[in-house]
């Protein structure tokens, strides 16, 4: 007969080698879930938009996807519209025009409940494929009046998707006018606010306006040429970046080059030498439209 | 929060514990030969699922999180339930003598019960609250009575009936539970739960 | 030759799940298919071979009065050990596999292993008999996963088997519950009939 000592003892050693070897366990495979959980997101975003980078907006909801060059090429959001069965987890790929790029739906082993054989059909790539290239508008079944065909016998799953892609277009798709990285070029702003629709902003630090930055057009000696530019209250150019040129490569593009860009910020620079056209049309018109929009500046 | 009622209603009826999440399945073939026993062994289940889903929930709660200790969970759930129902044998046994008598023996039988571990990590796992997870075990607890006192009753009859030498006892038994849930998949959709 | 016995006779003879109908919630739930039963057995296979090895290893030092829990708590950390590396590993699985993988700690065939067995012999027989009964829960858990994936859903391990037709409206009936108890009363009967036949 053991004594109670003895009992609790080895007891004791028992639980604390055990709790010791889990400890490491979960030291060793925490950061390659983490790592699996991410790959999972990031596979399915990749799913729904040609793009291998995204940004995220909303935790979990909104991310913003970019190109290989940096630029924004439309946004990814998740909604989960109540189906037959529960939620329904559906991602959504969105171009800038505003139209569908994919749409991906978890499956049944994801925790999909729709009924089977019948309502996880929606899964299946012929019903997805639907969505493709549509506008918000379009998305409802032919019996609303949209141009998707619902699954037979499966229409509650069916509209249940189709209206849970719609009006998640519909929340999300102010956030496609992102467009102009105006922090670029007001590195100082926390937050800016549109005064002029796609054109001027208000940049802000904690409530205080510090600045604008405006978007202009000028013609370029090929093509036109679109830039940002951020100005501060004391009429100080904080930055200015090209947003669209097409100007001659190795020459009229080098309006494009930092080098350049970054003069703005002492003053009016010189015309670049051989690239006098595409330089000087671009100063004329960041300073015409400073003047333009003095008035808006503290 | 999901409303109680709805979670009530979704473990009873919708996601029963043993006909569509196949939880409790030994003491349901073992203990469901007579309406008798198959009523105490419900009862002992709701009030043990009720009392363990409890206690799991506040060490899950008040220990394992705020330690960053969620990977004793298994361990720490299973020796919780096994104490506790060690705790409530002894406890019945010294003060509630007619209780004791009635659902002693089944106690026992439960602490490996797949049902009470399953309920404790489902009520983590959907992420509810200390009533709503009340709320799921009792409902759970109801789940299992209900299916375990019907099949018994079914059993009864099925022990008088004349059956193939190889059907007889497990097989005829598993056809039979196979069409109550057959049955019970036409709760699905119920009040729009799963 | 005895040795051999120990090893087969968890396999066909006394198999856990068809012959001594312990182990029925996961063989149940996780049978629906072939790529989730043969994970779900050898993930338990596992569990019940290491927990057989170590209990076997201390069996001498265990204190008679306190031995089940410390069975539970050997047990359960093997079983934490295989929730993690699976999450890590193979995530498909584990989502797959559910709430069904901490539970193989409650399967009553590790805990009455390590009891009836473990704590009696030595290592070389725990871990013969781990295996053996590990097998036999992994066969009969892959049998019914083929079985209520090739009907219920046209494929064996994704491979489709009787083409796209069959695929589109497969008998869904046997990837739902009903379908599991179906499966099993039926493996079990012919069991009955013509195995059982040989032990007596």
């Amino acid at each position: 007969m053991t004594s109670t000592r003895q009992m609790v003892v080895t007891l004791c050693i028992v639980a604390v080698i055990c709790s010791i070897v889990l400890s490491f366990v979960y030291a060793f495979t925490s950061p390659i879930i983490t790592e699996t959980k991410k790959n999972l997101t990031l596979n399915g975003l990749k799913e729904v938009i040609n793009s291998q980078e995204f940004v995220e907006i909303i935790p979990d909801t909104l991310w913003r996807a970019v190109d290989s060059s940096g630029n924004d090429i439309g946004i990814v959001f998740r909604v989960f519209p109540q189906g037959y069965g529960g939620p329904i987890p559906i991602t959504v790929g969105l171009d800038f025009d505003g139209k569908i790029t994919g749409v991906r739906i978890a499956s049944a082993a994801e925790g999909l409940k729709e009924t089977p054989g019948l309502g996880v059909k929606i899964t299946e790539p012929d019903f997805r494929k639907q969505f493709i290239d549509k506008c918000a508008p379009e998305v409802r079944l032919r019996a609303d009046g949209g141009e998707i065909d619902a699954i037979t016998a499966a229409t509650i799953s069916s509209r249940a998707v189709t209206e849970g892609i719609r009006k998640g277009i519909e929340t999300y798709i102010n956030y496609l006018k992102e467009k102009y990285d105006k922090g670029e070029v007001f590195p100082d702003a926390q937050q800016f606010v549109e005064v002029i629709k796609d054109t001027l902003w208000y940049a802000i630090v904690e409530s205080d306006t510090i600045g604008i930055v405006f978007i202009g057009v000028t013609q370029g000696y090929v093509d036109c040429i679109k830039f940002i530019v951020g100005v501060d209250n004391n009429e100080k150019i904080t930055g200015v970046d090209v947003v669209y040129s097409n100007e001659t490569e190795g020459i009229g593009e080098t309006i494009c080059d930092e080098e350049f860009l970054n003069k703005f910020k002492e003053g009016m620079p010189e015309a670049i030498t051989g690239a006098t056209i595409s330089s000087q049309a671009l100063i004329d018109a960041v300073e015409e439209n400073l003047q333009r929009f003095k008035e808006y500046l503290k | 929060m999901k409303d109680p009622a709805l979670i009530f209603l979704g473990a009873f009826l919708v996601n029963n514990i043993i006909l569509m999440r196949f939880l409790g399945l030994c003491p349901f073939f073992g203990v469901s030969t007579a309406v008798k026993t198959a009523t105490g062994m419900g009862m002992a289940v709701i009030f043990v699922m009720t009392l363990a889903s409890w206690i799991t929930w506040i060490v899950y709660h008040a220990i394992l999180l705020p330690f960053d200790l969620v990977f004793l969970r298994t361990a720490t759930f299973i020796l919780t339930i096994a104490s506790l129902v060690q705790l409530v044998e002894m406890f019945l046994k010294k003060s509630f003598r007619t209780l004791y008598n009635a659902l002693g023996i089944y106690l026992p039988l439960i602490t490996t019960n797949c049902a009470i571990l399953g309920i404790t990590f489902l009520n983590i796992d959907n992420k509810f609250s200390l009533l709503n997870g009340t709320v799921f075990a009792i409902g759970t607890g109801f789940g299992f009575t209900l299916v375990i006192i019907t099949f018994a009753a079914i059993r009864e009859r099925l022990d008088l009936a004349p059956i193939n030498p190889s059907m007889r006892g497990y097989p005829i038994s598993f056809i039979a539970a196979s069409l109550m849930a057959l049955a019970f998949l036409g709760f699905s959709g119920l009040f729009g739960l799963t | 030759m005895r040795r051999w016995q120990l090893f087969t006779r968890g396999i066909v003879k006394e198999n856990m799940v068809l012959v001594l109908m312990i182990g029925l919630c996961p063989a149940l739930a996780t049978s629906g298919t072939v790529r989730d039963g043969f994970g779900m057995g050898l993930a338990a296979t596992f569990v019940l071979l290491f927990s057989n090895i170590i209990i076997s290893l201390l069996r001498k030092k265990i204190p008679n009065e306190v031995r089940i829990p410390i069975f539970i708590l050997v047990i359960s950390t093997f079983v934490t050990i295989i929730d993690y590396f699976m999450q890590a590993f193979q995530p498909d699985l584990y989502r797959a596999l559910g709430v069904f993988v901490p539970l193989i700690v409650v399967n009553c065939m590790i805990l009455g292993r390590a009891e009836a067995f473990a704590s009696k012999y030595s290592v070389l027989d725990a871990t013969l008999d781990g295996l053996g009964v590990g097998l036999g829960f992994t066969l009969a858990l892959t049998v019914m996963g083929a079985i209520r994936e090739i009907l219920g859903n046209g494929t064996f391990l994704g491979i489709v088997i009787f083409g796209e037709g069959f695929k589109k409206s497969p008998v869904i009936f046997m990837i739902l519950p009903p379908g599991a108890f179906l499966v099993i009363g039926v493996l079990k009967a012919l069991i009955n009939k013509y195995v059982r036949k040989e032990i007596r």
